[in-house]
């Protein structure tokens, strides 16, 4: 059987992003290539491991990577792929098999809140984006009707029309939460892309309270679900092709990419249109590894900022035990949160965040304190009967402002294909300590308004991560300070463009795959020589 | 004589916790509380195991289960009983570490003769038999997580009927298993 | 305002009502509202819209194309367009077609419109169906390709013979030593809601077999099980609570739930009905004629006990080739998350459990596997049950591992399922739900020309002298 050689347009990596930009593509009759560096995986099989795991805390144990395929993974031990150089641990966990990392995802479909793409002009830190939020209403909309998105509304993000379903049904733990905490905080149900009823032949929500490491039923969208679409579209998605070159001609046109398949076979696919949409981690350093003589800084780099400005989304927590029964655990994992704190004027002291109330079962995390404090018997019943029936956590998703020393190298490190690994060098800076120690203060009324006892902090100074990955190939108008233009196409290669969280500029407090489409979505339209859309009404 | 507790609290009275989940809620929970039988029966094996000597590190394999029961009915608490899980984590422990049997007959020994009960073991071993102070978190990990081993060689031996999970079936179901139909979490647990 | 004569209508209808509650419900059932609402209930009642309405088509205007192994019957235009429906059938041409099976222009339906049952209708429904098809019925007029089946499946005249032998067109009679509610049954079960048509088995000449009326059938890929008052054979187990939620949310719980054609029974028809009208029917089938298989020794709903051994694949890797995964490894894969992992269903049955459960006690397993291939969807697009379908995520192998390891485990132990019979349901699956009967027509039109019309009018002298 031939290997298909030549596309239209090439997509490395088959995430969310890289699948539902295709479509657009496909719509308009243009062949796609899709390569993805890992292989198919078959959505029940991810349930078995995951039950059949000794690390079921791990969301990685049921992703083993492929050995031509690596990616990062930290139990039972650090692999070692995503080398740390620090000073502040950086460990990333993303998915290289055909769908990406949004298989174990949470499902949270935020928009940004508009001042987010104006920091630097409202309150003088970080950057502001090269167009605003009107510019991507239509297309936020767009993703929000792909994914199936459903949430509260009025929650800070202005729309035009509503969402395509309702709400999704409120956990008990959750409503009590929101009756108790009013009016002091608000507390909305998720903006998620998670099924509130059956829509594009995927199911309601059962509460099987596995969002994260998999949805058993596909109520959530995931990019499993997309890369189907591509390839129902008539995407040809070639698995097991590990990118590690672009290859560009002497004006710099993007002419080809390589990739190895799992034998180190070296293969070569020409195109005309390349569509970057490997993650924030693995894009960068594919454009790191294809320095050339004309490009001895890797590709798309004239302005050195390839990796750099690396943001993600640091947490801090608080687990307390509440007055009355609550059993987290029933319904989605990630249900509630409180939004009210995403934007105002101390954005110029410290930074904003989101609160997010967990619905993650507390019996694996129970069991295993119990047994490490050496709990046994009918102690350990009542205890963990307590605990399921009691605990609650609620935790920050705070934002981090772009900075250039904050960025992905080339570690000096090989992988297991002779590649050089992906090293990621991290910080957390005082603007964001700052606002992590404001929100105790929230978290302290929090347990307060809930009757709470026995509250345990995340120890000071110790961020958990979310990843988001954000800014490694940053958006501008001004080439010597950014990767790619306003519509994601590389200020250097006129045929390369990047669909990615990656290029988002600014962080903000929400997850960031909803903007990171409707961005790519944005970049699409423009590649199609589509009329920008219509300001919103 | 050998104190194995029935399933009853230290002060005698029988476990509250135990009465509810043996209630008919529908829940369909495949684990069935113990009858006092099934655990007379197992006092019984117990004592009779008792009656074959120590000394040597090698133990009769029944002897070895009935030992591993015992135990675990410390540990664990009265719903570890006999049965099918029994015998998979027993045969796994035993897999993982060839001595099992053995520290779990010295475990025994220490139990009986301290008069130790669940409350104050681990303290206990901490203090005064470290080499044995790792056991009994094998035994609940066994049991509670369904989980035997350590690191590489770590491995998942039950999950649903793992007692973390049983303990509270009449609440929740575990990850990945529906709770119900869309919107049936909204309900206040009864 | 109301006018004094329109004030004297609404007390009459009141009074009616009242009148018909107090007297339970007549056999035909005297409406308040326009012949032309009362038309589209019965239509309703009749799923005239189950053949007549093509998926993503307009309401009745046919086009639905029923594969048959010898060709496509194509569900005609009943909107009532002149130029391509039956907008200038006369009361008569569309009774004829209605009970008789006689079109406008003298040409005979093929059974697959099942005029045999609407022969019970009344006048009185036929009036009012009459006026719902040419008052309310938007007209469309496009025709749906003609059905052209080759020679000689296209001599419809052969039917003339076949409906000489079966089609029984007297009207329906109450029987007077029954309730008025029972004669309401049975006037749908036998008339509109045409149950028969799928429930009861069919003879050589694939005519329904009325001694064993309801006692099941083949209507492959499903089978529509036994619905007589048998109690272990057929309904007789049911309360007639059970039954009338049945028929309107299309489950009873630690009973059944109706899937494929069933379903959209449900969705399209009985949901629709009264639920005096569904009680009626209930009540019609718990005191017909019950009718037992005697390999039945108890309901199909009392097989199985909640188990299972999902303990044993606990750290068991998957082997490479697929096809050897075995039934407990295939059921935590696929069907744990809802079914649970003793097959014990979600709290208080939401999620159905596997054992207790009819799809999984008749020796016939073709619904077990249609279900599994196809999934549930009940309910329309936006709600309802959705079990989702397996045909593209299980091989013919795995699903019958899976399926065989469901009845050892959950339901009846004897039945079986083999890996030849999971192809052949495949295969027919991709055809409409309800093409059994056009299979049904097909054959007995294949049976007939195999006959020839001199056997049959032979036959027929046989019978005239014989006094039948």
């Amino acid at each position: 059987m031939t290997e298909p050689s030549s596309a239209d347009f090439v997509v490395i990596g088959s995430g969310i992003i890289g699948c539902v930009t295709s479509l657009k593509f496909l719509q308009r009759g243009a062949s796609v290539l899709i390569l993805e560096a890992g292989p198919r995986v078959v959505r029940d099989e991810i349930v078995a491991r995951f039950r059949d795991s000794p690390r079921r805390g791990d969301w990685m144990s049921p992703y083993p990577p492929a050995p031509w395929a690596p990616h990062p993974i930290y139990q039972p031990k650090d692999s070692g792929y995503l080398v740390q150089a620090g000073p502040y641990p950086y460990p990333a966990e993303y998915i290289r098999q055909v769908g990406g990392t949004t298989w174990h995802w949470a499902a949270h479909a935020w928009r940004l809140v508009p001042n987010d793409l104006r920091i630097h002009s409202l309150y003088g830190v970080g950057v502001d984006w090269p167009f605003d939020y009107e510019a991507l209403d239509a297309h936020y909309q767009d993703a929000e009707e792909t994914l199936g998105v459903s949430g509260a509304p009025d929650t800070g993000s202005p729309r035009s029309k509503p969402f395509p379903m309702e709400p999704v049904a409120e956990p008990w733990a959750m409503r009590r939460l929101r009756e108790r905490l009013a009016p002091a905080y608000p507390v909305v149900t998720n903006t998620t892309a998670r099924n509130s009823r059956s829509y594009d032949g995927r199911p309601a929500c059962c509460g099987n309270n596995s969002c994260q490491p998999i949805c058993p039923i596909d109520a959530q969208f995931h990019g499993g679900i997309a890369a189907a679409k591509a390839e129902a579209a008539g995407a040809r998605l070639l698995p097991n092709a590990n990118v590690y070159r672009i290859e560009h001609d002497a004006s710099g046109r993007i002419v080809a990419v390589h990739y190895y398949d799992p034998q180190k076979v070296s293969h070569r696919v020409t195109g005309k249109n390349f569509i970057l949409a490997a993650n924030g981690i693995e894009s960068p350093r594919l454009l790191l590894l294809s320095a050339s003589d004309k490009y001895p800084q890797g590709l798309a780099n004239s302005s050195g900022m390839v990796g750099r400005n690396l943001m993600d989304h640091p947490s801090t927590s608080l687990t307390f035990d509440a007055e009355e029964e609550l059993w987290l655990g029933r319904g989605p994992q990630s249900p509630s949160s409180i939004n009210t704190l995403r934007d105002g004027a101390f954005r110029s002291e410290h930074a904003p965040y989101r609160l997010d109330f967990t619905n993650i079962s507390r019996i694996a995390g129970t069991t295993q304190s119990l047994i490490d404090e050496g709990v046994y018997g009918a102690e350990f019943e009542r205890r963990l009967r307590f605990s399921a029936a009691h605990e609650l956590n609620v935790k920050t998703v705070l934002e981090v402002l772009p900075h250039p020393e904050n960025r992905i190298t080339l570690s000096d490190q090989k992988d297991a294909m002779g590649i050089p690994k992906p090293q990621a060098h991290y910080s957390i800076d005082e603007y964001t300590r700052r606002a992590a120690v404001v929100a105790n203060a929230d978290f302290a009324r929090i347990a307060e308004l809930m009757g709470g006892a026995n509250l345990r902090y995340s120890k000071e100074g110790n961020f958990a991560n979310n990843q988001h990955i954000c800014g490694t190939m940053s958006m501008g108008n001004d080439a010597a300070s950014s990767v790619v233009d306003g519509f994601g196409r590389s200020h250097d290669h006129e045929n390369l463009f990047i669909t990615s969280t990656g290029v988002l500029p600014t962080a903000g407090t929400c997850n960031s795959t909803l903007t990171g489409l409707a961005v790519a979505l944005r970049t699409a339209a423009h590649v199609l020589g589509d009329a920008p859309a219509p300001p919103h009404a | 004589m050998y104190d194995v507790p029935a399933p009853m609290d230290t002060n005698g009275r029988v476990d509250e916790t135990c009465q509810a989940a043996a209630r008919d809620d529908g829940s369909g929970s495949p684990i069935a509380l113990p009858s006092r039988r099934t655990v007379l029966a197992g006092m019984v094996s117990v004592i009779a195991a008792t009656l074959i000597p120590r000394a040597s590190a090698e133990v009769a394999p029944n002897a070895g289960r009935d030992t591993f029961l015992a135990l675990s009915a410390i540990i664990a608490g009265p719903r570890a009983v006999d049965g099918p899980l029994a015998r998979r984590l027993f045969d796994a422990l035993q897999e993982d570490d060839p001595s099992f049997a053995a520290s779990a007959g010295a475990l025994l020994d220490l139990v009986n003769e301290q008069h130790l009960d669940s409350s104050g073991l681990q303290q206990a071993l901490d203090a005064t038999h470290p080499e044995l102070a790792a056991l009994p978190r094998r035994v609940a990990s066994a049991w509670f997580m369904g989980i035997v081993g350590k690191d590489e060689k770590a491995r998942c031996v039950a999950y649903e009927s793992a007692l973390g999970s049983v303990i509270v079936a009449d609440r929740l179901r575990p990850p990945t298993y529906a709770y119900g139909p869309y919107a049936s979490w909204a309900a206040q647990p009864a | 305002m109301p006018t004094p004569l329109s004030a004297m209508r609404l007390s009459r209808a009141a009074l009616v009502l009242c009148i018909a509650a107090a007297n339970a419900t007549p056999v035909f059932a005297v409406d308040p509202a326009t012949p032309a609402e009362r038309g589209h209930y019965l239509a309703l009642a009749g799923d005239c819209a189950a053949c007549h309405s093509a998926p993503g088509g307009k309401p009745m205007a046919g086009g639905l194309a029923i594969s048959t192994p010898i060709g496509a019957i194509v569900s005609s235009n009943i909107t009532p367009s002149k130029t391509h429906g039956i907008g200038n059938y006369t009361f008569e041409q569309f009774s004829d077609a209605l009970r008789k099976g006689v079109r406008a222009d003298g040409a005979r339906l093929y059974p697959a419109m099942p005029y045999t049952a609407y022969a019970k209708v009344s006048d009185d429904d036929v009036k009012a169906l009459y006026a719902y098809f040419m008052g309310e019925v938007a007209a469309v007029d496009t025709a749906p390709p003609a059905t052209d089946l080759p020679f000689p499946f296209d001599i419809r005249l052969s039917m003339a013979a076949w409906n000489l032998l079966f089609l029984d067109d007297k009207p329906f009679v109450p029987d007077a030593a029954r309730s008025a509610q029972w004669n309401r049954g049975a006037y749908l079960v036998q008339g509109l809601a045409h149950c028969g048509t799928c429930h009861t088995p069919r003879n050589l000449l694939m005519a329904e077999k009325s001694t064993q009326a309801l006692a099941g059938a083949d209507i492959a890929p499903w089978q529509a099980p036994n619905i007589t008052s048998d109690a272990f054979s057929g309904v007789g187990g049911w309360s007639e609570q059970e039954l009338t939620g049945y028929f309107q949310h299309g489950e009873a719980k630690g009973k059944a739930q109706a899937a494929g054609p069933m379903a959209e029974a449900i969705d399209d028809s009985l949901s629709h009905l009264t639920d005096a009208d569904r009680q009626a029917i209930a009540a019609y089938l718990l005191g017909a004629p019950a009718r037992r298989d005697p390999n039945d020794t108890r309901a199909a709903y009392a097989w199985g006990e909640p188990g299972g051994d999902v303990d044993s694949v606990r750290g068991v890797p998957w082997p490479t080739d697929r096809d050897q995964l075995t039934g407990p490894q295939l059921y935590d894969a696929h069907c744990a998350t809802c079914h649970g992992a003793s097959g014990q269903g979600s709290f208080e049955g939401g999620l159905p459990s596997l054992f207790h459960n009819s799809a999984l006690g008749r020796m016939d397993t073709s619904n077990l596997v249609m279900v599994i291939l196809d999934g549930v969807h009940r309910g329309g697009d936006g709600g309802g049950v959705q079990m989702p379908a397996f045909a593209n995520q299980l091989s013919d192998t795995q699903l019958a591992t899976l399926g065989n390891w469901l009845l050892q485990h959950y339901g009846r132990p004897q039945a079986v399922i083999s890996v030849a019979q999971v192809a052949r349901s495949r295969t027919a699956a991709t055809s409409a739900s309800l093409i059994w009967m056009a299979r049904a027509g097909l054959g007995a039109v294949v049976l007939l020309l195999m006959i020839a019309i001199a056997v049959g009018a032979r036959h027929l002298r046989r019978r005239r002298q014989a006094g039948t």
